[in-house]
Formats: C-alpha cells, structure tokens, sequence
C-alpha cells in the first residue's frame, strides 16, 4: 500500500468516527431524555416511546439506512448521504441508550432519594445533584458497550454510498488488485478506536466500584 | 400566648392496601422536647415518623410544625413540590440504613443541602459542616468516601448532615437498628448531647433504657393506636396497660430495676 491509499484509508477513519461520533453524542443525551420521559409514564408517550423503542432495536442497521435514505425524498425532504446516515445510527443507538438510562433509574436507590427529599431537596435538584452524577458513571460501561457496537455496526452506512472505514478498503483494492493489505489495515483501526473505548470503560468501572456501598 | 408546638400531629389515620397502619393518632411535640415513640414492628411507628416529614402521606388528619400544616396548602391543594422542600427543610430525618450519598464525600455529604437548598456559600457551608463533624467526632474523615466508614461512623456524619440544615425538629427512624452491637454507643452518645443542647427531637427506637434516660415523653404504639402516653419514668416502672407491661417484659427486662 502506498501513501495515496493510507492517506484514502485516513479519511475513512475519519468519516466513521465523526459520522459516529455525532451519532453517539446525540444517542446519549436523546437515550436520557427518551429514559426520563419513560420513566414519568405519560399516558400515550409512554407507549408511543415503547413502540419506537421497540422497532428501532428490531431493526438492522442497513435496514434503517436504506429506510431513512430511500423515504426521505417520498415526504420531500432531500437527505445528503451523511445526514441519512447520521440520523439513521442516531435513531439505532438513542433506542438502546434510552434502556440502559432507564434500568439505571429504576435501580437507583430509593433511600438516597428519601433522604435528600427528606432534607429539602425538590424533586429537580435530587435529579441533578444525587441521581444524575451516580447513574452516569453506572449507567458508562453499558454506554460504552453501546458506543463499540455503534462503530462496528457504522458500515452499514456504505448501504447508501457513505464512504467509511471499510467501503473505502474496497476503492483502494479496486486499484490495487491486492484487498487484504486494507481490509487489515481497517481492521487495526477499528480495534484502535474500540481500544480507546475500552480503556474508558475500565476508568468508567473503577469509579464505579466506589459507588457500590 | 401558649407557646406553638414544634409538631402538632392531629388525628392522623393510615392505610396501605386497605390495612389500616395509623388510627386516629394525635401527639404534640413541644419545643426543646424529647419524645420516644415505641412499639413492637408492625405498630405503625415508623409509618407515624414518616408521616410528619411527609415522605409518607397520611389519608386523614393534619400535621403542623411549628403551626405551619406540611403537606397541604392553605389553599386545601396539596403542596406543589417547593412549598414541600420548603418544609421538609425545617425537619431533619436519620435513617436506619443511613442512606449517606456515596459519591460524595463526608464533608460534601454535609454541605450538599446548604449550598443547594439554602444557597449557603461553599465557604459558609463548609465552616458550619466542620464544627458539626467536629461535635459527632468524624471531622478527621472529611475527605474520606461513605464506603470506606463503619456503620456507626456513617450514622454520625448522617446525623451531621441533617443537623447542618438547621432544623427545627430532628426525626431518628430506628438510628441504632442497623447497627453492630459495639457500634450502637456511638451513635447514641451523640443523640443524648444533642438532647442536653435541647434540640426537639422524636425517636423512634428499639433501645428501652436509651429511650428512658433521654425521652420527656414516651409515646406507646399498638396497632397503629397510641395506647399510652406518658413520662418515661411512669412508663417504665408503672405501665398502665397490660399490653406495654407485656412489651416491657420482652423488650427491657432489666429496666424497672433501677
């Protein structure tokens, strides 16, 4: 592989990793907003929430994007590649976030509730002060598992000609002739972006392990 | 003026599912007093602790602290959740599992409610957090995490938590119950100086002689009846009714012989 194909593969880390990126920071913020709106159980929401959920997870990712990329124009919206893209793994990973929020409420203790609304907390400042600082970092390694199986799952976009990490193994081979050198090439960046979150994870866990009393 | 009761419970009655755990239970806590209530598991006294902060809510009946009604407003509505925190505020609550926060630290435990309820500075809450932990003896422990104390140790700076709300009233659910036998002093010592520095305080407890020596009134619960009421010395060593004599001989077999 000359430097033109390692340059050609860069920018196909760099696609998937912003592209996912975006979709991870969204899917986690969206995941506890959808959590939080579960766990009021607001009639109608609630179950509209549920089906969405539901289907969201059923669905395969290629699925989606096709789905998202092929219906948009229908309803006369014209969707750039990327955004397809990025509102189809949005749309996976916000459902599967949303459960690992919401197991990470319903575990959550009711004796430090109890005690900070017994010292004159609001229901609010509870939330923000006690609840929400725990949960995060209990609620990470499932975050970062989520994050992992994001970026794995992230070639589904080449679905609707995305060029990622690994479409772009194809373009390089089809001058080449040689497919291996950059299919392992990607293969060692996608284990060096799931390193990194791995090594997350760990720190994430360590804290964890403070918190269980 | 008579003076105002620091808790003015009147008439309180209490059902889960249909079982009825308070009925028609009316008890006044004055300013500076001490009261115990007592009473097998299953009587209804932590139900009856828990109805005056409101955590649970009662079906009938009022509750006043300092004459102002918590729960309900003026209006008759219930209260919105601020009013509520508003109230609750002059009341401290120590529970039997401690329920400290474990991802803050001693000191942060202390400080939390100040800074974000009071709107104390970190400084003024800080300073009021230290002398507290100072007077439960676990100021040495400020940075230390809730996981690494004993029970006793985390029951103090519990204690210490309330406290630095300034409450009007201290409530004690069971405080000593989930407690190592070795470990129950500590935590009582520091409830009995709480009482010499005439904090108003209800307990509820399992330890007769404690609740002897520091109690003004003793309050007795059975099936979610006050069947008796009365200073401890009477109560102890002239039960009025066969059912406490029959609970004192179980539960404090050595206390009439003093």
């Amino acid at each position: 592989m000359d430097s033109g194909a390692w340059g050609l593969l860069i920018q196909g880390a760099w696609t998937t990793l912003w592209i996912s990126g975006i979709s991870i920071a969204i899917g986690v913020v969206m995941g506890l907003l959808i959590a939080l709106l579960r766990v009021a159980k607001i009639p109608v929401l609630h179950q509209l929430l549920g089906v969405y959920i539901s289907l969201a997870r059923a669905t395969p990712l290629v699925t989606l994007v096709l789905f998202i990329f092929l219906t948009a124009p229908t309803m006369g919206v014209n969707l750039n590649r990327n955004v397809a893209g990025i509102i189809a793994l949005t749309l996976n990973t916000t459902a599967f976030n949303a459960e690992i929020w919401r197991s990470a409420f319903n575990n959550f203790s009711k004796e430090q509730r109890e005690a900070a609304l017994a010292i004159g907390m609001t229901p609010w400042v509870y939330f923000r002060r006690i609840m929400l600082p725990q949960i995060t970092i209990t609620s990470l390694p499932g975050l970062v598992n989520e994050m992992s199986f994001l970026i794995k799952g992230s070639p589904a976009i080449a679905v609707i000609g995305v060029v990622d990490l690994t479409r772009v193994t194809n373009r390089i081979s089809a001058v080449t002739y040689d497919p291996l050198p950059p299919i392992l090439a990607a293969a060692a960046l996608y284990m060096l972006i799931i390193s990194l979150l791995v090594w997350l994870q760990r720190v994430a866990e360590r804290k964890a392990s403070r918190l269980a009393v | 003026m008579p003076e105002t009761a620091a808790v003015s419970i009147r008439n309180l009655s209490k059902s889960f599912d249909g079982t009825e755990v308070l009925r028609d239970v009316s008890l006044e806590v004055q300013p500076g007093e001490v009261v115990s209530i007592l009473g097998s598991s299953g009587s209804g006294k932590s139900t009856l602790l828990r109805c005056i902060n409101w955590l649970e809510q009662p079906d009938r009946g009022d509750i006043r602290i300092d004459g102002d009604r918590i729960g309900v407003s003026d209006t008759g509505k219930p209260m919105s959740r601020r009013e509520l925190a508003g109230m609750r505020a002059r009341l401290g609550m120590v529970f039997q599992g401690f329920n400290l926060w474990p991802h803050l630290s001693v000191l942060r435990n202390v400080t939390e409610a100040p800074i974000h309820v009071q709107g104390l500075s970190k400084a003024e809450a800080e300073e009021r957090a230290m002398a507290l932990l100072e007077k439960v003896g676990m100021a040495d422990k400020r940075e230390q995490y809730p996981y690494t104390l004993s029970g006793g140790q985390k029951q103090r700076v519990a204690i210490a938590r309330a406290l630095a709300m300034q409450p009007k009233v201290m409530l004690f659910d069971e405080p000593t119950s989930a407690l190592d036998p070795e470990l129950v002093g500590e935590v009582l010592g520091v409830i009995k100086d709480l009482s010499k520095e005439g904090y108003t305080m209800v307990l509820v407890t399992h330890e007769m002689e404690f609740a002897r020596a520091v109690s003004d009134q003793v309050v007795f619960l059975d099936k979610g009846i006050i069947i008796e009421k009365s200073h401890p010395s009477e109560f102890f060593e002239n039960p009025k009714t066969d059912r406490v004599r029959r609970f004192l001989e179980i539960e404090a077999p050595t206390v009439p012989t003093v």
